[in-house]
């Protein structure tokens, strides 16, 4: 089986955008994805393009990938939308991925774009509820935090975390996010502020829940063929996982759990041959403080149920054992639902290569990914790495 | 003992609105004799009405759905003007799908009329009747416009029987009526042509029985006055009547006063119906039928509330769409949706909701068999869909209700627990007990969509 590597990744700004479409924040992203691989890449070489919207308004449902690939001059190239729901791009770079390391594609083109902001309030409401279980979770009237919130519920009765954990979190990303220029929420918020913010869901308040965002991702996945043709330092796909779970909270196995993670991960350790203790960064599906909570018991970076006195330590923070979410997460990036996975690619890619700017980690050789589709319905984890900092290490 | 009454039972919204919050809006309150009116909640209707009285009729009498061999819906504010609602009232209760359904409406005597028409034929018959008139908010109808349901079990060898009936009718248009395609009462409001309009029927009525020497009076109330004005004994109606506390609960009226008057041990009891038109029907009822009633308050509503409550204050359905389920998926839902209804596997015996696709626990694609789990359960995880944060098939609901909880409830079924997610009626948190009660879950493309919610019961 060929290696997969990453040669190049971008994104638009996250934010709100009334003056672009979905197809301009697409093409930025591609623009910015071309730019930053290092030798040079001519569009022309893409084999196969994977796009992950979830279709936020009802804009361009139908053929959405190739509506958006046109936008960049890939109408001749396969264009295949991916959907699951927030996870679409995750999907989107797991495909890219199975497409080089099957040997149909050398290069591939992989990312996501979502407009939200353009809406009412009450359209917005209706799209954010299309990933839930429509016939019962649904119409129990929940919504997207409705069903998160639930679960914050279930795990403080069970583990007794606290709202100030969940605050906790919306704290750490936002002091990131301040130091990611294509950050949506640019500001830092105290732990107070977090706790006695609104709430939207009781016990989730404004501060642990995302925003809507408009953004696009892209990156560009390359075979090991012809990975020196693009990239100077490499970052090598070391491990793939995914797993899809029931759609409906109430027909799981767990609410204080996102099993689908779990599996995700395990298979993405197995497939890297690595741990959580050999991560140096983690990006995770923050899209509201329990799900980083969660991300951290799932993902094993802690014992089950010990999630809040773990973001407590600090071990999460820019300086602890385990940075996670050094872009600010969707929290403070950002969730433009169907740019999201690739978006976290592309901070990946950006800590492994140096780009990080002012939020860069020190020489950074193994980062995971994590992107979750609605409440946990499917997951998908990438780890990726520098091998030849992996190499040089002890 | 003959064909008669087997058991009563009666339900009334809990929330109340007092006269005093009508006299503070408009500077009087045209509704004479009534201290309280109940205040259906946006989600509640006559259909949902008419479930609640009709399962504690059923639990009164240890009986059950499927023993019933017709079924009779009363009432003059059906939520669909035209479609029979008893096919789904039968699906709530487990009716057999050969039950009789009758629909009785038009006039606020349909209830007493559905009684003895039921009365009259053969088999167990389950009269049901619930209403919730409305009018314009200036409209002394609407001031005197309450809610409630009652159900009676008909059946052989019963404790409570009729022994005569008498009927009087006179043409008097114009007193009460409701114009087609209109939800909203009307009446000329013509003194004494009004109350002639009543008394006259009514006494005709009560003088056309062989011996009306009674202890109690169920008499129709459209307000706390009207059944005074006419000849008959007025404490015996006072001893039985409802409306003062539930305001005019139109063809649920006389039936509510026969489960008063059950529940207060009357052994001589007159049921007097009278509907505009007008015509009136009296009935001597001798004996008595266990009844379990669920009538008392436990909120209190200002009358901004309340105009909230009747949608008066609120706009239209937003836009940005409903969660889309087609009526022929509903429909093959509708088992589980009125009676959580959960199945069994075949091969591993895990019990699984909604009981369709594979197994949960085993995977088989399973051919499950029908559990029907307990009413009561436990709250496994929730929240509350704050104010204006509701999705938007049901951000109507919340704006005339406010917030509402969602919860995923875990009920008994077998020898297991199903979890089902439900919204709350109110809030709950989680290890509450909650029962599943009848609501309106939404109405799209026009249909209105019929499930169960979580009522807080306390521990």
């Amino acid at each position: 089986m060929r290696d997969a590597y990453v040669v190049g990744a971008g994104q638009s700004a996250y934010g709100s955008f009334p003056d672009e479409s979905y197809r301009s924040l697409f093409r930025t992203a591609v623009e910015a994805a071309v730019d930053s691989v290092d030798h040079g890449i001519d569009l022309g070489a893409v084999d196969e393009a994977y796009v992950g919207t979830l279709g936020v308004g009802g804009r361009q449902i139908g053929l959405s990938a190739p509506a958006v690939t046109e936008h960049v001059g890939l109408d001749g190239t396969p264009a295949t939308r991916v959907e699951n729901a927030c996870a679409a791009s995750g999907y989107a770079v797991r495909q890219a991925v199975m497409a080089v390391r099957s040997g149909m594609a050398d290069v591939v083109l992989a990312g996501g774009v979502e407009v939200m902001t353009d809406l009412s309030g009450d359209t917005v409401r209706y799209w954010l509820g299309v990933s839930g279980e429509t016939e019962w979770e649904r119409l129990s009237g929940t919504t997207f935090a409705g069903v998160y919130a639930q679960m914050a519920s279930a795990h403080m009765r069970e583990h007794g975390t606290t709202t100030d954990q969940l605050s906790a979190v919306a704290v750490k990303n936002h002091d990131n996010g301040a130091r990611n220029p294509k950050a949506q929420l640019d500001f830092t918020c105290t732990l107070e502020e977090a706790t006695a913010a609104p709430t939207v869901a009781d016990p989730l308040t404004l501060y642990h829940c995302c925003p809507t965002t408009d953004g696009a991702a892209a990156v560009l996945v390359a075979s090991e063929d012809v990975v020196d043709d693009y990239a100077a330092d490499p970052v090598r796909v070391a491990g793939v996982g995914a797993a899809a779970d029931r759609v409906g909270l109430f027909r799981r196995d767990s609410y204080t759990s996102i099993p689908a993670s779990r599996r995700a991960a395990d298979a993405a350790y197995d497939a890297a041959g690595v741990g959580p203790a050999d991560l140096d960064f983690a990006e995770v599906h923050d899209c509201f403080a329990i799900a980083e909570l969660l991300a951290y018991e799932d993902l094993r970076f802690c014992e089950r149920g010990a999630a809040g006195p773990y973001v407590e330590s600090g071990a999460t923070e820019p300086d602890g054992e385990l940075p996670v979410n050094t872009s600010g997460g969707l929290k403070s990036k950002g969730h433009p639902i169907g740019a999201t996975g690739a978006g976290q690619v592309v901070e990946a890619f950006d800590q492994l290569t140096g780009r990080a700017g002012d939020r860069g980690l020190e020489a950074p050789a193994v980062g995971l990914t994590h992107n979750v589709g609605g409440s946990g319905g499917a997951a998908v984890v990438h780890v990726l790495e520098r091998e030849d900092r992996r190499r040089a290490g002890p | 003992m003959s064909r008669g009454v087997l058991a009563v039972g009666a339900y009334a919204p809990a929330s109340r609105v007092p006269a005093a919050a009508f006299e503070d809006a408009w500077g009087r309150f045209d509704a004479p004799g009534v201290e309280t009116t109940a205040v259906p909640d946006a989600d509640e209707d006559a259909l949902t009405m008419s479930v609640e009285a009709a399962r504690r009729a059923l639990s009164a009498a240890d009986a059950d759905g499927a023993t019933l061999d017709a079924l009779a819906f009363a009432t003059t504010t059906p939520p669909l003007a035209e479609e029979d609602l008893t096919p789904r009232l039968g699906s709530y209760l487990g009716a057999p799908a050969d039950v009789a359904g009758r629909t009785y409406g038009g006039h606020t005597r349909a209830g007493v009329d559905a009684l003895l028409d039921a009365l009259g034929r053969e088999g167990t018959a389950l009269v049901v009747a619930a209403d919730c008139p409305a009018g314009e908010p200036d409209d002394p109808r609407e001031h005197a416009a309450g809610a409630g349901a009652a159900a009676l079990l008909v059946g052989p060898d019963a404790p409570a029987t009729v022994v005569e009936t008498a009927a009087a009718t006179d043409p008097r248009p114009g007193t009460r009526f409701r114009r087609a395609g209109d939800d909203r009462l009307d009446g000329l409001d013509a003194g004494r042509y009004d109350r002639a309009a009543f008394v006259e029927p009514v006494e005709a009525a009560v003088d056309g029985l062989d011996d009306a020497d009674v202890d109690a009076v169920a008499v129709q109330a459209p307000d706390g006055r009207l059944p005074y004005r006419a000849d008959i004994d007025d404490e015996a109606v006072a001893a039985v009547e409802t409306v003062s506390e539930l305001g005019d609960t139109a063809a649920a009226s006389v039936p509510l006063g026969l489960a008063r008057a059950f529940e207060a041990g009357h052994e001589r009891t007159l049921a007097v119906g009278w509907g505009s038109g007008a015509g009136a029907v009296a009935a001597r009822i001798e004996g008595a039928a266990p009844v379990e009633a669920s009538l008392s308050a436990d909120r209190e509503l200002d009358y901004a509330a309340y105009l909230r409550r009747r949608g008066d204050v609120v706009g239209d359905v937003p836009d940005g769409g409903a969660a889309h389920v087609s009526v022929p998926s509903w429909r093959r839902s509708l088992a589980s949706r009125h009676r959580h209804e959960a199945g069994r596997c075949p091969d591993c015996g895990a019990v699984a909701f909604p009981p369709a696709g594979a197994c949960p626990d085993c995977r088989s694609p399973a051919d499950f068999e029908p559990v029907e789990p307990a009413r009561t359960g436990t709250v496994e995880a929730a929240t509350t869909i704050g104010e204006g944060g509701a999705p938007p098939e049901f951000a109507a609901t919340q704006a005339r209700q406010g917030a509402f909880g969602v919860a995923i409830v875990a009920f008994d079924a077998g020898n297991e627990a199903v979890s089902v997610p439900v919204q709350v009626v109110g809030e709950a948190a989680v290890g509450d007990r909650v029962r599943a009660v009848p609501r309106r879950i939404y109405v799209e493309e026009g249909v209105p969509r019929y499930g169960l919610k979580a009522l807080p019961v306390g521990d």
